[in-house]
Order: C-alpha cells, then structure tokens, then sequence
C-alpha cells in the first residue's frame, strides 16, 4: 500500500469534484439567492484542500494500481466527497448539524435519496440544485467521469472503475477503460437531456426539469419539492418519470448497443429480459392488490402502483403515494423489491437481478444435482457457462449484504428505533432507494433517526453504493497487513 | 488504432502491455481464462475468451475494424489458421504470425502471396541467432542492433571500473577523442534510463548505448576500452531448435564448435545434420564434462537449454571456469533484471526478440526496424523521413520534439551524419531515433504525414 500515492490520487479526485461546484454557482448568481456564498466557500475549499493534497503528495508516482490500493482510493475518495459534498449544506442551511449535511451529501452521491430536510421548498434553489446535481454526478460515479476525463488515470484507471462499478460479469465496450467510461458518460447525459426536454413538454420549469432528470437518470430520488413528484399531480410527468426510471435501472452498455442501431439488444440480454419482466408482474400484483381497498378505479390503481414499484425496484425512490396505507402484500413486495433491485451495470442499486437470476440458477442446479448425483451441468446466462468463481463472488456477495442488512438493522432498533423503522430504513439506505417504512416512510424523513443511527446508514449507503466488497474490505485487517 | 492479438504467453502479454501504454486499442484472445485474467488485471486491454482460430471469436474481437492482427500463441497451426480467418472476414488487416517450425522457412514467401496473406511471418529463433551471432562478433558489447542494413550499429556496452570514460563529462568528449567521438544516445544507470545532456557525467556500472557505423566500430569499442577478442572456440550448451540453428551456422564459417546435448536420440540426429560440429551427448553443467572439453580455453558458451535455471547455472559454471564469454538464452522477463546482479551481461531472449520483430511492424509511418531496449522502457527506430510530415525541413532545434526523445542519427544516401542542433532532415533521409516509451506516441506522431495534404 502506497498511502502518499492514494493521498495523491485522492487529491486530485477533490480537486475535480470541487471544481464541478461551479454549476450550482452558476445556478445561485442566476437566482440571486443565499446559497452563493456557502457555495463559494466550500468550492474554494474543496478545490485548495484537494490541490494541497496533491501537492503534498506529487512527489508519490506510480505507473500501475494493484487492485488493493484502488479499493482503498475509491473508498476513501467516496468518503472524502460525501465530506466535501456536504460543505454547502452544513455552511448554507441554518440550524443543520454537521452530521445531518453529511447524512444528506452521502445520500446524494450513493444515490440514496433519503434526507433529513423537513422543509425542502424553504432551502434556496442554488443548494437544491447541488443536492440534485450531486446525485447525478454519482449516479454513474465521480470516478468513472474522471477516469473518462482525467488522462493521467490511464491503466491505474482500470483499479478504480473496477471498485466503483463492481459487476459481477465485467464488460468492456472499447478497449481501453478510458473510452468506455466516456461512452458511459455520454450515453447517461444522452438520456438525461431526452428526459429534461420531455419534463419540459409537461409543463415543468426549466429548474425543475433538470433537478428532477438528474435525480431520476442516477435512480437517486431527490425531489425540489416537500410532497416529492406527487407534487405535480400530473399523468403526463408520471409516465415520464417511469419511462426514465426503468431505463436507468437497465444496463447501460445496452443503451449504447441500442444508440448503435441494435434495437433488440434489450430483448437479446438475459438479465434485462428478467428485469423488465420482473418490473410488469410486480406491478400488476401491486395493482391488483391495492385496486379496490385503495383506488376505485382501475386507472387510478395502475398509475400509483406501477410508480411505486418502479421507483422502489430501480432504487429511485421518487413518491407519488403513501404506501404505509396500502395492503400488507403491496408493502411486503415493495421491501422486497429494495433487495432486489436493478440491472447490473445500471445507476440502480441493491442486490441486482443478475445476482439474482445467478443466485436462482444456482439454486436449480443443486436441485437438478440431488436428482442426477452424476450429471455434469453448468449455471448459464445466454447459452454460456458462468464460471464457477463468478457464482462465488456472486454468492459471497449477497451472504455479506443479507449478513450486513441483519446486523445493522439490529445495531439500529437497540439506538431506539422502532421494528418497521429499523428493517426499512436500513434496507432502503443499503439498497441506495431512500424512503423506506415507518418513521421514514415516503411522507416522512431521515431528520427524526437519533445521529448514531445516522452515522449507521451513512455507512450503510456508502456501503451500498460500492456493492459491498469495496467499503467492508477496508474492515479486514489482512487488508492492512503488509 | 485497433490491434487483435491471439494468444496471451508471454509474448502476447507483453507486446498487449507495450502497445496499450501507447494508448492503442487492443483486443487480446486466448483459450485460457487464467491467462486471460492476468491481461485483464494488468493491461487496460479488452479481453475475449475463446479461440482465435474461430472465425466467430475473430469476429467478436472487432477483426473487421482493425488494423493489425497478431497470431502469437505457441501453436504454429493456430497462429496459422487465425490469419487465414483473418484473411477471410477482413482481407485489409495487416496480418503478423509467429511461426516457429523450421520446416515453413521456405514457405513464409508463399503465406505472403497465397492463401493466409501473412503480411510478415516473425520466427524468433531465426531473429536469436542472429543476435547471438551480432553478440558473439561485437567484443563487450550486450546489446546490439542494426539499421541501414547492418551499416549502422546500435551497441550497449557496460562501463568498467578501469575503463577511460569513467568519470568523464560528457561536453568534454571532444576534446578527448575529436572526430572518433561515439554517439551516446542513452545510459542506464540504477535500473533507471537517462537520455544523458553535456553536462552528465558517465559513470563505473553504466550501460552505455551508442551508435557507430561498421567501420568505425572497432575504434569505438577502443573507446570504451574493449578490445576484439578472437572467435575460434564456441561451444553451445543445449541442442533445441535454436542450438541447431547456431550450430548449422557456425557449421559453415569453420569456427571450432561443440554442441552439448543430454538427449541421445537428439544427439544422434544432430550429428547427422551436422558436419564439423562435434556433438557431445551430456549435461551442460556437468563440471567433469566441461573440463574434459578444455572450457578454459573456450571463446565463448552460448546456453541455449529449454530450462531458465539451467542456462544461468551453466553460464556461471562456465564463467567461473575460464571461459572468456557466455552468452545465456533467457525467457522469462521477470529474471532479465536480476542477470546483472547474478553477474551474467550477454543475455538472449526469443520472446524479446519477437516483440522486437513485430514493433517495427505496428509502427506507423514508414518505420524500417525498431528495437526496444531495457525492458521495454525505451525504443530505438529506424525511419524515413517522409516529405509531408513533420519532421523534415526544420533545424532540430526549432522542432518541437517530445521530451525523452532524441534524433541519434541521420542517414543521407551514403553518408551518416550525426546530427546537431542545426541540423536538417531532407525528405527520404533515414533516421534513427531513441525514444523512451512515454515519447512515442509524440513520435508517431511527427513522423506520420500530415492528412490534409492531400
């Protein structure tokens, strides 16, 4: 472990991230409002604080990464800008302890959208639009768009977007990692413009269109409003925002794929067969479940349960409903649509469904081999053989989320916290969806948890947002060892 | 650029490493996922899992958008077959094959005019045996090579602690030698290499490189303090393909020569094949049989066995014995870096001298040779000048050229200049430049033509 080098490397990290402050600025001097100065303040100091880091460090080169020091670089540059990021929020709201900022800054970068803002319209629109810009910016990961960037990152720049965008089945769309990232990037900014027009179209301000298309394309959940997207009370928004979001929540080399003239690629994958026909059964039980005991009409049934269970199984986490008042089944399958959550490779977070879908294989073929003690069978995903040491990971992985989900929700209960609360607001923080059930339900917030339990889920989002392996591994003391 | 490699060995590997530091796309194929994953871990290169000598596999690799295809596994077939395929699906890719078998020497015209359309068939062992035979002719040196069809030599020489140049600024070379001064385009110091300025001074345990043309290389190796020594005695430990091909050519220059081979039935064979050499059947580091056959009085031990261990220990043995040179055939990498230490200077190496063979044919512009040197951390290459690019029609000094890079020679018709900070580049002079790795793809860059100027 080269620490001077990760210190280095994490620096300039800072530095880029502080200097993508400049948009919320610029969104502040348009307004006039009170969120220049703090802004100003925290991009002065992200950017220095950054550029002293490197500098302290230049000296510390290196011409590759080993997988270990790239774990330890995105962990700690994660952390390092859920501090920075929250900079404005802490200097630019009043009465907001620092724990609180940060709660909410690490929920915009992992995509969470859980928050601690009991009176979102009343914060100015410059720090609304860092809270949503913020989501964007991790949504396809801050150091994707570096590496995509930043030219010096090259081979070391493989390390890191392997600790960011860990997939269970890695895949490459260009030779080098530094074109694939920018094709990631341009194809998300793609999408994200198409769904800012079509907001437009429904009548949104311009403000509102972007704040709500970049908490949408990141599966994040921030809303500028208090009553989320139910707010606008409009069919029209709500169509487009579940369009975007099952987009978001499918792979985004498929979106590329499809840009590139293959429009069957999204029939043609296994995985997004699985999500998309996963996403139509569940609405329709959800609607089925909640039409008559909630909704009188069919319509009315469909249009609130398909956005819910959108937005919860792409890990969105936007509300048009209140779902605590709806049937025990409705409840039940949207906690479990937190665990299982989007397409591998896609903003979405929670368990994935190729985890998923591996993890059912899996299972089958220990059935088939009771059966046939001697047969010779293999999982597969599209006609291939998965190699064994993908399925352990895979299994490895979903042991450690389903261990961590059990032992935090139970740390969470003994700081206080009632059942309900504990089991959803951890899975909705580790799963990066954002409202979860009782006392963080989708009318209520984050700003009632006692700050230990706030510590806790900040932990478990980040933990969440680098699936797992890359933040817990930093627990192992083998990893420290020389 | 795209680039396809089919097979991810060593040769594979490295070549992958080289070009991916060079910002190339680079697609690597192998059968094996072990090896596949070591590629992945290491290079920002895309790898696909399967064999390259599937048509599908080839197509999956993006053989339609690239420009180079590389068949380097260890099987001839497979190499073979992947460039006909190649041939088939996408008939403009340039096309290189490693071909090791010496019963396709007489082919590699026709695999250029027929079927496969190998544009350039690389046979490492042909390209070792002749850097042994370079390395055997130049007394002291451990690296060679050759540009202007041998005209000009390109020779890395270590330092001795007696030797005059130790100490000595490099700005006061004139003064000492006038005209006769060598062109010292690099020194390796530490593991570290130096494009060295005026004021760098050369010291003890240097590797030197310079440049000298063929005759003037004698009174430039006086220079550093090595002497020609006589070549009369050469014994080869290890009797594989490369073993016989030395052997086959020392063969016809009647240079005493002895092969040391442990297997019987290939001894047998090669005694058949050969007519002056005396073949002895045992083990190379075997003391008793060393000093049967007066290993004092030996030029040079050339230890060409298949294991590494092998040829290290029998070089020390016969250096430690008396002989006055050895020569060790080395293929793993990892152990390059440690020949210094161990004390062994005259290193071999086929994978190396492949890379060496297939860079000259990835460059672009029109590049005649290239030769890549510590390690892979530098490049020397021999180009010509084309006459819209870049680099013609300038002083040097006004040229912006990359840092870490540097115009050792120039060759104009007959004549070998070497150049200054005056000097200018004529369109069709050959030049010769030293780059380290990072300046080459700022290299490529000046030497390519310009577009628009057609």
């Amino acid at each position: 472990m080269r620490w001077r080098y990760i210190l280095n490397i994490v620096g300039i990290l800072n530095l880029f991230f502080g200097l993508t402050m400049v948009f919320p600025l610029l969104c502040g001097l348009y307004y006039k409002d009170a969120s220049v100065i703090p802004l100003l303040e925290s991009m002065v100091s992200t950017v220095g604080g950054g550029a002293l880091l490197h500098l302290f460090f230049r000296g510390a080169k290196a011409e590759v990464i080993t997988q270990r020091e790239g774990m330890a670089i995105v962990a700690i540059a994660w952390t390092a800008i859920g501090l920075t990021g929250a900079l404005p929020f802490y200097l630019g709201i009043e009465n907001c302890s620092f724990v609180d900022a940060f709660f909410e800054s690490v929920s915009g970068a992992t995509t969470t959208g859980a928050s601690i803002l009991t009176d979102i319209e009343s914060v100015s629109k410059g720090l609304l639009f860092w809270r949503s810009f913020i989501q964007w910016l991790g949504g396809m990961g801050i150091i994707v768009l570096s590496v995509a960037i930043l030219p010096f990152l090259g081979v070391g720049g493989m390390q890191l977007y392997k600790a960011e965008v860990p997939s269970p089945v890695p895949d490459k769309l260009k030779p080098r990692i530094r074109d694939t990232s920018m094709i990631l990037w341009k194809v998300y900014a793609l999408i994200s413009l198409a769904q800012v027009v079509l907001l437009l179209l429904g009548g949104m301000s311009l403000y509102d269109a972007l704040c709500h298309a970049f908490t949408t394309m990141p599966t994040g959940g921030f809303s500028t409003r208090n009553a989320s997207v139910a707010h606008y009370n409009s069919v029209y928004l709500d169509t487009v925002i579940i369009v975007f979001m099952v987009l978001a929540g499918i792979n985004f080399s498929l979106h590329y794929q499809v840009m590139r003239g293959r429009p069957l690629a999204f029939w043609r994958d296994s995985e997004c067969r699985f999500f998309l026909g996963a996403v139509l059964v569940l609405v329709l039980l959800v609607s089925f479940d909640v039409y008559g005991a909630v909704y009188r009409s069919v319509g009315q049934a469909l249009r609130y349960g398909s956005f819910q269970v959108v937005s919860i199984v792409t890990t969105t986490g936007f509300a048009t409903a209140d779902y605590e008042k709806w049937p025990a089944m409705s409840q039940l399958i949207l906690l479990l649509c937190m665990f299982l959550g989007a397409s591998a490779g896609s903003t979405g977070g929670g368990m994935k469904c190729l985890r998923v879908m591996l993890c059912f294989k899996f299972c089958y073929k220990e059935l088939f081999l009771l059966i046939h003690p001697r047969a010779v069978t293999h999982v597969k995903i599209a006609g291939k053989a998965v190699p064994n040491d993908v399925i352990r990971s895979v299994l490895g992985f979903m042991s450690l989320y389903m261990g961590l989900f059990a032992l935090s929700s139970v740390v969470l209960s003994g700081l206080g916290v009632d059942f309900m609360t504990a089991v959803g607001a951890v899975a909705a923080t580790i799963g990066n969806i954002g409202p979860g059930f009782g006392m963080v339900g989708p009318v209520d917030n984050y700003a009632l948890i006692p700050e230990m339990g706030k510590w806790l889920l900040i932990w478990c989002m980040l933990l969440g947002r680098l699936e797992v392996f890359t933040v817990i591994i930093l627990l192992v003391p083998e990893f420290w060892r020389k | 650029m795209k680039i396809v490699i089919v097979g991810a060995g060593e040769v594979g590997f490295h070549i992958a490493s080289h070009l991916a530091h060079e910002n190339k796309d680079v697609v690597v194929v192998d059968k094996n996922a072990d090896a596949l994953r070591r590629v992945s871990e290491n290079i920002d290169v895309q790898v696909i899992l399967g064999s390259g000598s599937s048509p599908v596999v080839l197509m999956e690799a993006g053989i339609n958008s690239a420009e180079i295809i590389l068949a380097v596994t260890n099987k001839d077939e497979t190499n073979l077959v992947a460039c006909l395929m190649a041939s088939m699906l996408s008939p403009s890719t340039k096309k290189l094959a490693r071909i090791r078998n010496a019963d396709y020497d007489h082919y590699h015209e026709h695999f250029q005019q027929h079927a496969p359309h190998i544009d350039t068939v690389i046979n490492p062992e042909i390209e070792v045996v002749k850097t042994i035979d370079r390395l055997m002719q130049v007394p002291g040196a451990v690296d060679v090579g050759e540009f202007a069809d041998g005209r000009i030599k390109f020779i890395g020489v270590y330092l001795e602690k007696t030797a005059r140049l130790a100490g000595v600024q490099l700005s006061d070379l004139p003064s000492i030698f006038g005209d006769e001064r060598p062109l010292i385009a690099a020194v390796v110091r530490e593991d570290e290499l130096i494009i060295p300025h005026g004021d760098d001074r050369l010291m003890a345990g240097d590797l030197v490189y310079f440049i000298s043309e063929e005759d003037k290389l004698y009174a430039a190796l006086s220079v550093f303090d090595k002497h020609s020594q006589p070549l009369n005695r050469v014994l080869i430990v290890g009797g594989g393909r490369i073993g016989f091909r030395l052997a086959a050519l020392l063969d016809q220059r009647s240079i005493q020569s002895k092969i040391i081979e442990r297997n019987p039935d290939r001894c047998s064979l090669l005694a058949q094949k050969l007519n002056k050499v005396v073949v002895l059947c045992g083990d190379g580091s075997d003391q008793s049989l060393l000093a049967e056959e007066n290993i004092q009085d030996t030029d040079v031990v050339i230890t060409l066995t298949d294991d590494e261990e092998t040829n290290i220990l029998a070089s020390l043995l016969a250096r430690r014995m008396g002989a006055h040179k050895t020569i060790t055939k080395i293929s793993k990498f990892s152990y390059l870096s440690l020949m210094t230490t161990i004390g062994i200077e005259q290193v071999v190496s086929p994978r190396l001298s492949a890379i060496n063979s297939i860079l000259q044919h990835i460059r672009r512009g029109k590049v005649i040779s290239a030769i890549s040197i510590k390690g892979e951390q530098a490049e020397v290459m021999e180009a010509v000048a084309l006459e819209t690019s870049d680099i013609v029609s300038k002083p040097l000094k006004r040229m912006s050229f990359p840092k870490g890079a540097i115009v050792a020679g120039i060759i104009r018709q007959e004549k070998i200049i070497i150049p200054s900070g005056e000097s200018v580049i004529e369109p069709g002079d050959r030049i010769i430049i030293f780059a380290t790795r990072k300046a080459i793809p700022g290299i490529e860059k000046i030497m390519a033509v310009k577009l628009e100027f057609f």
